[in-house]
């Protein structure tokens, strides 16, 4: 006799999603599903492949440039500087967008934020936070919008990046407002790391019950720093494999199980097997964590420092503490914040030419890109009148999948081990969940 | 005035609408002495439980197409509870980007009916073609786009919430609303039910590109050429669907050179946007025999997916039909 | 498909084509029923959206008829029709419409027989068909 109880729906996931705790006669499973398909690549099959970074923004704005890129390499073009430093200027702006809005969202996971007045409490602890550290974090949030309306076009469904290069120079306004909203940024982020290592972090000393939570021990895959190649590395932080963008999807694949309509991504030379059939080395998880977890030095000061400062804290990595994969996301802030003052300046920004005009269309093409939520990589097929007729995408969603299913399992058995009734076990969920 | 309830809930979509929502310069807390917001589950948290303890909801803004049984049944839910149900994005409105699955409906469904589960948890079925809100039930306002512009958004809230006292920082909103939503507004009553929060006309009304009534005798695709700055992107030979589009938008995307795909929708006088697009189109035609216009036409790839990129399951009238209970 | 009449929808310009299916009624040509005119001034006149407008009410074929090339009394409302029939054909094949359903033809005031003659090929071929389905609602009968 199995007996389901059902916690949805969870906050925080970009699919309708839910947890579904089944109990048997062989004991317990904790289940994510996604309870609705998005069937992302099959609305992109028939359509001309230069509406494919229109269409797949639906799975984040990164997506847009991803699928860019992967035009690039389709058309073999090469977009002139300026246009390349739109583009990387974008991704930095989504990345302090998307870093920010989580470690909001972490701050305010207790109460309601639409409160008038008063402080917050912390996740975790009794202390209380004043409320205007929310307000600002809105605020630069709304700043870093601002910068990718300016940068994209529009800010959550960019338009502006395509095959060759971006689809118009910047205004004269422009500049100066970017690098205003940069230097903010850069500002905001610092501080706000300072603030959440002695407010909410700590140091390791202090127990805490929600960051000392151990994850689960699975490879972690990620881009080196120079975006040449994608670096799959054990749990131990060792280099498994390292290859090109291009042969992504001969190393990953992309498989679904009849639980849920999320596919998960895995590594194929390892073979497809159940994400709970205790073969956690087939899979791998991807994002800020994974990026870290490289263990390389950052290309930005103030980031490098920061990383470092978490090295005292924490000891040097491979981090395993859901704690770390929050810290990772203050850096990673900073050294976007850093991305963005840099590449925001009107010398990068200006030049004779912004795209270059494809001669020639192939019949494949693949690129990865690290978007804030992870490594993501689009891969096309097209006829010679350039429909897509074949498409892999790997978004964070699919990445990260199976490490979202083993933290869910993981987190219900030992939430369950102490007794937590069903609302708080859920919300643990939801904040073990979020940074991934 | 008693505080007024909000509810907010995205079904198969992305968290775009719900962004807009927070992000307009976040002004969403000045709301906070007219609004309590009973049911946000993916900003909040919560359960569907919690919406039994609740009586009615004032407004219920609903995000995201629905593609499961689970999308209808959250419709469902939050229609019986709401006075006032707000379809809000393409998703919702016209169902949206992941209503281009329609095109090819036999490859829907299949995660759910495959597979052994052997003791995992069932799946809500995915049996019917993917709908908007309106493929489900009663919508009461529309505010279109992907996502919606924030001042539209704004725009709605402050119709449906605020009863004309709307705190003056979230009053900029009603530009470019038709006179009825504006004097509506303004004067604290509930818009006529049906409202779309848009213009009426055409983006090209608000598009700041030039048009010439030119001819074209070669279609081309985006990346093939850089666009003259100021002229209309359709006489340069772009597929640009911005006269067969509700306008309210103020030419987003036309204003980075990238043609209109169609996101509110069709415009308040138009019958069906792929018939207007094809005669739109087909009127810059440069032919005069029909082996020429054929040519022009084949030229011309993925009518259908591009003419309702956004609105397929809602608004196509050759599709829309199975859509229906 | 015992016993399916395939209804069609005929927009007729009113200078030619309507005067040849009236002519073609006088000279008591035999044609099939299955016809509904609507009588235009123009073939250059109807809009895609009446076509699709007649295919969402159960048209089971659509039929536009207007003068030759060079003799519209319009001047040039046929060559108008005539840009816009391949377009509107491949937007209705992307949408579920089969080739035939949907016709273009020049037929003048004089051609009572060739109307009858375009009439009748339509009805057969639509027989063959079956009747129009839209695509969603036909996908989903047997999985609801």
């Amino acid at each position: 006799m199995m007996t389901t109880t059902i916690l949805e729906p969870l906050r925080w996931t970009a699919s309708p999603a839910r947890v579904a705790v089944c109990t048997n006669g062989n004991g317990t499973g904790a289940y994510y599903q996604v309870i609705a398909p998005r069937n992302a690549e099959r609305l992109c099959v028939g359509r001309p492949v230069e509406e494919v970074p229109r269409i797949l923004t639906i799975l984040s704005p990164a997506h847009h440039l991803v699928s860019a890129l992967t035009l690039d390499r389709l058309f073999n073009v090469e977009p002139p500087p300026p246009a390349v430093h739109m583009r990387e200027a974008l991704v930095r702006t989504q990345f302090f967008k998307h870093h920010i809005r989580i470690l909001y969202l972490l701050l305010s996971s207790s109460e309601n934020p639409f409160r008038e007045t008063g402080r917050v409490r912390r996740p975790g602890r009794t202390e209380l936070l004043p409320l205007h550290v929310l307000e600002e974090i809105k605020h630069h949030e709304a700043l870093a919008q601002e910068a990718e309306t300016i940068l994209g076009g529009r800010a959550d469904h960019p338009v502006s990046a395509i095959a060759g290069g971006v689809g118009r120079f910047l205004k004269e306004p422009h500049y100066d407002r970017l690098s205003e909203i940069a230097g903010r940024c850069l500002e905001f982020s610092v501080s706000t790391a300072k603030l959440l290592n002695e407010t909410l972090f700590g140091n390791s000393k202090q127990a805490n019950r929600l960051f000392d939570f151990t994850l689960p021990s699975i490879p972690s895959m990620a881009s080196s720093s120079d975006g040449g190649t994608v670096v799959l590395r054990g749990p131990d932080g060792k280099e498994i494999e390292r290859f090109a963008p291009a042969d992504l999807f001969d190393k990953v694949g992309l498989e679904r199980e009849p639980w849920t309509y999320q596919p998960f991504a895995y590594v194929k030379s390892k073979g497809w097997r159940s994400v709970f059939a205790g073969a956690p080395e087939s899979f791998f998880s991807v994002g800020p964590l994974a990026r870290i977890n490289a263990g390389e030095a950052l290309p930005t000061p103030l980031a490098e420092e920061e990383r470092q400062r978490t090295a005292a804290d924490l000891g040097a990595g491979p981090y395993t503490t859901l704690g770390a994969a929050y810290r990772a996301l203050t850096i990673e802030l900073i050294g976007a914040a850093e991305g963005m003052t840099d590449l925001c300046r009107r010398e990068q920004l200006t030049g004779p030419s912004i795209r270059v005009i494809p001669t020639e269309m192939g019949r494949t093409a693949t690129a990865a890109l690290e978007a804030p939520e992870g490594l993501i990589a689009h891969w096309y097929e097209v006829d010679d009148r350039g429909i897509v007729q074949n498409i892999q995408v790997l978004d964070g969603a699919a990445g990260n999948n199976a490490l979202r299913c083993l933290l869910v399992r993981q987190a219900v058995e030992t939430t369950g081990a102490v007794g937590m009734n069903v609302k708080d076990v859920k919300r643990r969920i939801e904040e073990i969940l979020l940074p991934f | 005035m008693p505080k007024r309830t909000l509810a907010v809930y995205t079904a198969t979509g992305c968290p775009a609408c719900e962004n807009g929502i927070l992000d307009t310069h976040y002004q969403v807390s000045s709301l906070t002495p007219w609004v309590d917001v009973v049911f946000w589950p993916h900003l909040l948290g919560g359960e569907w439980e919690d919406l039994e303890g609740v009586d009615r909801i004032d407004l219920c803004i609903f995000a995201g197409a629905l593609a499961g049984e689970a999308d209808r049944e959250a419709a469902a839910r939050l229609r019986e509870k709401s006075e006032v149900m707000i379809a809000c994005g393409a998703c919702a409105a016209f169902g949206g980007l992941p209503g281009l699955i329609n095109l090819r409906p036999e490859s829907t469904g299949k995660a759910a009916e495959t597979g052994d589960l052997e003791g995992c948890p069932p799946l809500p079925a995915v049996t019917r073609p993917v709908a908007g809100l309106p493929g489900a039930c009663t919508v009461d306002y529309v505010i279109p786009g992907c996502p919606p512009p924030q001042n539209l958004l704004w725009a709605a809230i402050q119709a449906t919430l605020c009863g004309g006292e709307a705190p003056a920082r979230i009053s900029f909103a009603a530009s470019r609303l038709p006179d009825s939503l504006a004097s509506a507004i303004a004067a604290g009553v509930l818009p006529n039910k049906g409202s779309v929060f848009g213009g009426e006309k055409g983006v090209c009304a608000s598009c700041s590109r030039r048009k010439e009534e030119k001819k074209f005798t070669s279609f081309h695709r985006p990346y093939e050429l850089n666009p003259d700055s100021g002229r209309c992107l359709l006489e340069q030979g772009l597929i640009c669907q911005g006269i067969a589009t509700r306008e309210g938008c103020g030419g987003a995307c036309t204003a980075v050179g990238a043609g209109c795909r169609g996101c509110f929708g069709k415009a308040e006088n138009v019958f069906d946007a792929g018939a207007k697009m094809v005669s739109a189109i087909s009127s810059t035609f440069d032919a005069t025999d029909s082996r020429t216009a054929e040519g022009l036409a084949g030229q011309f790839l993925d009518p259908a997916g591009t003419f309702y990129r956004y609105t397929l399951p809602e608004q196509c009238v050759l599709m829309s039909a199975g859509t229906k209970e | 498909m015992n016993g399916f009449e395939p209804k069609i929808v005929a927009f007729l310009c009113n200078w030619c084509s309507y005067v040849a299916a009236d002519a073609a009624g006088v000279a008591r040509l035999p044609q099939k029923p299955n016809v509904r005119v609507i009588r235009v001034f123009c073939s250059g006149m109807v809009d895609p959206s009446y076509v699709l407008k007649a295919f969402s009410s159960g048209a089971d074929g659509v039929l536009i008829a207007g003068c030759h090339p060079g003799d519209c009394h319009y001047i040039s409302g046929n060559i108008k029709a005539m840009r816009r029939a391949p377009l509107l054909k491949s937007l209705l094949n992307d949408l579920g419409v089969e080739d035939g359903r949907f016709r273009l033809e020049w037929i003048a005031a004089s051609e009572g027989p060739r109307y009858a003659s375009v009439i009748d090929e339509m009805i057969e071929k639509i027989r063959i068909l079956g009747p129009f389905v839209p695509a969603t609602s036909r996908t989903m009968k047997g999985a609801v």
